[in-house]
């Protein structure tokens, strides 16, 4: 799995959720497979040695009430280490494997100057958006495909967490502090979802009555849709409660912005 | 000390300190608070079926989300585990009972008043809203206004008071009391899960009750803390989790420990590597505290130490997979019993797999980002820890004969086993199956209807189950049949060795294990040990290692007989819950309105219905407390323990000891927040507050009365009435001045210099509140401080003490304390 990560970072970064599937499956795979062996195993010796009245009394040491316990090591301890051994081989290599991927995740694609960066503030119960010429938006953000997304994520109230789920990206909107993540979407997955590709964005923390509804979207556009776009909004901001108020260049689904409020 | 009235009499259970009777009060509550957080959950529940239409609103829904998590792991779980800690850990320790056993009764009824204030708080304009983990700055007034949730705030307040006491009298007994021959390797291994258990308990909860005086004050007294944007937010986060990650374990080893007793008794074998797990339980314990940022890293965590925590986190799951093999080859080549007990704790195992697998992929930080926040996480820490409270239920069953001396009924226990092990598994599993529902959320996407419909039928039968098995315990109580003293074949550990139920005072003669088994002795006078005295009975009795012939003229053994009856921790546990209801409406009755001196500042009382209640319960917690330092109660220290790592400290003063340890966290706490803050502000941007002269006289006004305290104790020991009276004096009157300069100086902070606890004319609110609230804890220590040194003079005064000093003793180790504590505040707040 490495290797193929490895391969991967020469022809162009994988998105955050294809890589968060793979990962997944990787420890999807190998839990179900440790689990159903272990309990597997357990219920087999469960059921074989049950009592069913008939087993001789020969090498059966039965406890008996108030004894101190003797044996600490016991006769099984080598069983018990070989286990622990193989568990542990497991968990460390795991811990590696887990460690590539985060820094993969972590460093995002090398942004060539391209990345544009918007900073997004949560509030009981919406998101603000800032594009860095000034524009604001609100419920609503709309990017460029095929573009590294850098978000500086933070809270002008309570703690919220932004995120997607379709994306697999997620940050902790904290007051007095700033987060950043980073994502990017393809223009084929812009095309397949017919030049438009939207993904719902949801509140992750707790943050007030409100918290269910707070939800939010992300629109990705063509670049050259979205550039026609950028050059309307001059700067100028769209506070309109309900996040409607941008020119129609792209097609804007107003209705969606602050549906929370 | 009265005489304990018979079981049937309604007044035992308010004065009973002996650890059986607790132990059923604290199970039957727990009982209680499970079925008022499980009719919470089943409102969450009923809410989830349908993600367009609602029953609650979304105000209400978030209070039954966090009552339902507070109730389930602090009212529920940790006391269910508790009460069963209570009724054998002295048994199978061969202890009498508890090391403190009045401090064991506040402990319950600190917890029951609790529970109570939290109920009361659903009818204050309703309860917290804000979650179980309850993050800042939502947990501040601003953001969640009712009185009820500066209720509930200050009800989790009281019951980790409750904790401490507990967690310092739990560890004190099993370093104290363990019968002759048991070695701390040798004990059986629910008390060994319980030991691990208040030992995490001790620094963590130590840490919640910091967080929770923190919060207090901004929600009270109108501190600024959580609203800080100076790091205001993570600090809650960090100081929550740093308590809270153990927290998981110190709710799990409990069950973890019934399921270590019943593989063995249920299969008829011993544990395999039982050393080995000891050590294993023992690295948790220690491991528990280096994993917590794991629940935060999605915040601005940098990465190496995101890295640490990982590994850290991913490592944690060895020792549990040493413990979890070893449970599992416990069993082979045994003979299982597939009773009722077994089953539950067998299930639990099989939960506990699940939830440990689960718990890995929560580890790994990349899908972490992803699970944050999710269902994945709800469906995980469920299967962890309802799955080990699942072994708990085992541990019902079987102990309910030894407690109720009637056998339960198997067939109905089954029956509830089976319907609890499906339906368990059709409300967890399918919160895995619908993961991507954010949690706390009931809009959700409608793709996921089926799970949490599937999920919500589940949880009804789940809630169900449980009438099976109160009916079956209620039935059987009344008309089961005779248990016997051992209704098992092959169990091992003191209590079946016993009547069902136990005897008042447990054992027939004094337990031993000197032999390598256990043995009820008769005690003869050793040749030449020291103070011996013999009863009418020819029983004998010696005081041990550590020899106070004085305390033996003070208690003679021949007619004294150990207490079992206080009505004062039920009295002082009321009194602190009627204060603490009244705080909690505090700040909406009262407010001043600052003049330009404390004359001309004016207060105005609103509503004088909390202000009374305030008074009213201070008066009963002095009052109680008085009385219960005159009251003559007698708990004498088991003789002939093992007291590994302790031989050499009398009860007393380990319990000092341990409750010291905790409140080095608790202040550790207060200062890293300082430093916390201070930090995220940009160091050299904050001047200190307050001049410095001031302090440096307070810091020597201190010095000097931790000295006359050392004097006391010179004199106590010397027999000088005179001159114990004399540094006492001096003691108390030097505190007074410390007190009477911190008054000045806050008198002069507020009206010359404009600084209070959350306004600061010179820089940030947030370095008030942090001078005023730290400062301030100090001070209430010193206060607490004088006044156990008056009780202490006015007992001095009446001839006291000459023959036994240690009073003044475990006073002064308090006070030293209080004054160490100074040594770190004075260069902090006075000098940079």
């Amino acid at each position: 799995m490495i290797d193929s990560l490895i391969l991967q970072q020469g022809s162009g970064w994988r998105a955050q959720a294809e890589v968060f599937d793979e990962i997944f499956f990787v420890f999807l795979a190998l839990g179900t497979l440790v689990g159903t062996i272990v309990v597997a195993y357990t219920l087999w010796n469960v059921y074989k040695y049950r009592d069913d009245g008939n087993r001789s009394d020969e090498k059966f040491d039965a406890p008996e009430v108030g004894e101190l316990p003797t044996g600490q090591g016991g006769p099984k301890a080598k069983k018990l280490f070989l286990s622990f051994g193989l568990s542990a081989i497991v968990v460390i290599s795991l811990v590696v494997y887990a460690y590539g991927i985060l820094l993969y995740v972590e460093d995002g694609p090398d942004a060539n100057g391209d990345n544009i960066e918007i900073m997004v503030e949560g509030y009981q119960y919406g998101w603000e958006y800032e594009y860095p010429n000034g524009h604001t938006e609100t419920g609503e953000m709309i990017v460029p495909a095929d573009t590294r997304i850098d978000i500086a994520v933070t809270s002008r109230d309570v703690w919220h967490n932004f995120g997607s789920s379709e994306l697999r990206i997620k940050s902790d909107a904290i007051p007095g502090d700033t987060n950043t993540n980073w994502f990017s979407v393809s223009s084929e997955e812009v095309q397949a979802q017919g030049g438009e590709a939207t993904y719902m964005v949801e509140c992750f923390e707790l943050c007030g009555p409100g918290h269910s509804a707070m939800e939010g979207q992300i629109t990705v556009v063509p670049q050259d849709e979205w550039e026609t776009w950028y050059e309307g909004t001059s700067g100028n901001s769209s506070n309109v409660e309900g996040g409607a108020g941008v020119d129609g260049a792209a097609s804007i689904d107003a209705a969606i912005g602050g549906a929370s409020a | 000390m009265s005489e304990l009235p018979p079981t049937t009499s309604v007044k035992r259970w308010f004065v009973t300190t002996n650890h059986k009777d607790i132990g059923i009060l604290y199970t039957i509550t727990a009982l209680f608070f499970l079925l008022f957080g499980g009719v919470l959950a089943l409102l969450i529940r009923m809410q989830l079926w349908d993600p367009t239409s609602q029953i609650l609103s979304g105000l209400a829904y978030n209070e039954a989300v966090t009552a339902h998590g507070l109730i389930m792991v602090f009212w529920f779980l940790s006391p269910f585990g508790f009460g069963f800690a209570n009724y054998f850990v002295p048994l199978q320790i061969g202890a009498d009972d508890l090391a403190f056993p009045r401090l064991n009764a506040l402990s319950y009824w600190m917890y029951l008043f609790s529970g109570i204030l939290l109920g009361i708080s659903f009818f204050q304009g309703g309860t917290l809203d804000a979650g179980w983990t309850m993050y800042a700055p939502l947990n501040i007034p601003m953001y969640t206004p009712s009185i009820g949730s500066t209720g509930a705030v200050l009800a989790l307040f009281m019951f980790v008071v409750g904790v401490t006491a507990s967690t310092v009298n739990f560890l004190t007994s099993i370093h104290h009391s363990r019968a002759e021959g048991m070695g701390i390797m040798d004990m059986p291994m629910f008390t060994w899960s319980m030991l691990a258990t208040v030992w995490m308990m001790l620094f963590a909860f130590a840490a919640l009750l910091a967080v929770g005086l923190i919060l207090a004050s901004d929600r009270v007294l109108g501190s600024v803390y959580f609203s800080a944007t100076e790091g205001g937010s993570l600090l809650w986060g960090h100081l929550f989790w740093f308590f809270g990650h153990p927290e998981v374990y110190i709710v799990f080893f409990p069950a973890l420990g019934v399921m270590l007793e019943l593989f063995q008794t249920f299969s008829g074998r011993r544990l395999v590597g039982r050393k080995w797990v000891i050590i294993a339980i023992c690295l948790i314990s220690v491991q528990s505290f280096l994993v917590w940022m794991h629940h935060m890293f999605l915040t601005t965590i940098n990465l190496e130490i995101k890295t640490l925590m990982m590994a850290t986190t991913i490592g944690i799951s060895l020792p549990f997979d040493l413990v979890v093999f070893s449970l599992i080859y416990t069993l082979i080549k045994g003979r299982i019993q597939f009773t009722t007990p077994f089953l539950f704790a067998f299930g639990a195992l099989l939960l506990f797999i699940l939830g440990g697998i689960t718990g890995v992929f929560l580890g790994a930080i990349v899908l972490d980002y992803e699970f944050r926040g999710t269902y994945w996480v709800v469906a995980h820490f469920h299967y962890v820890m309802f799955g080990g409270a699942t072994a708990l239920f085992g541990g019902a069953y079987y102990w309910f004969p030894k407690v109720t001396g009637k056998m339960y009924d198997e067939l109905l226990g089954k029956l509830h086993f089976v319907i609890f092990f499906i339906s368990f598994n059709m409300v967890y599993f399918s919160m895995f199956l619908g993961w991507e529902t954010p949690r706390r959320v009931f809009e959700y996407n409608p793709e996921f209807q089926i799970y949490h419909q599937f999920g919500t039928i589940g949880a009804f039968v789940l809630g169900l189950s449980f009438f099976i098995m109160f009916y079956n315990f209620a039935k059987s109580y009344v008309s089961g049949e005779p248990a016997g003293d051992n209704p098992w074949d092959y169990s091992r550990t003191a209590e079946w060795a016993i009547s069902s139920p136990p005897p008042l005072e447990n054992w027939p003669n004094r337990p031993s294990y000197a032999s390598g088994k256990l043995e009820f002795v008769k005690d003869y006078v050793p040749d030449g040990g020291p103070a011996v005295k013999a009863d009418a009975d020819g029983n004998a009795a010696t005081d041990g290692g550590d020899s106070h012939d004085e305390h033996i003229t003070e208690y003679p053994y021949w007619d004294k007989h150990p207490s079992h009856a206080s009505i004062w921790p039920f009295t002082l546990s009321l009194g602190l819950g009627i204060m603490l209801l009244g705080l909690s409406g505090f700040s909406e009755s009262l407010s001043f309105a600052l003049g330009d001196s404390i004359a001309t500042t004016t207060m105005t009382v609103s509503n004088p219905v909390y202000p009374i209640l305030v008074v009213v319960g201070l008066i009963g917690l002095i009052g109680s407390g008085v009385k219960w330092g005159l009251e003559d109660f007698y708990a004498p220290p088991s003789e002939f323990a093992e007291r590994w790592p302790f031989e050499g400290v009398e009860k007393v003063k380990l319990g000092m000891w341990f409750f010291l340890a905790s409140d080095v966290i608790v202040f550790g706490a207060f200062l890293s927040a300082a430093i916390f803050v201070r930090y995220n502000a940009g160091w050299m941007t904050w001047e200190p507050l307050t001049e410095s002269l001031p302090g440096l006289i307070n810091t020597f006004v201190l010095i000097t009365s931790s000295f006359t305290v050392i004097l006391a104790l010179v004199a106590a020991h010397r027999k000088s009435r005179q001159g114990l009276l004399a540094s006492l004096g001096s003691t108390i009157a030097l505190g007074f001045v410390f007190l009477a300069i911190k008054l000045w100086e806050w008198n002069h902070e507020i009206f010359d210099r404009g600084v209070t606890i959350n306004a600061n004319a010179h820089g940030d609110p947030i370095q008030a509140s942090i001078y005023y609230v730290t400062t301030g804890l100090h001070g209430i220590h010193v206060i607490i401080g004088l006044v156990i040194a008056i009780f202490l003079f006015v007992r001095a005064y009446q001839g006291h003490y000459m023959d036994d000093e240690r009073p003044i003793e475990y006073f002064g180790l308090y006070w030293h304390f209080v004054d160490i504590v100074w040594v770190f505040i004075f260069p902090l707040f006075y000098l940079f």
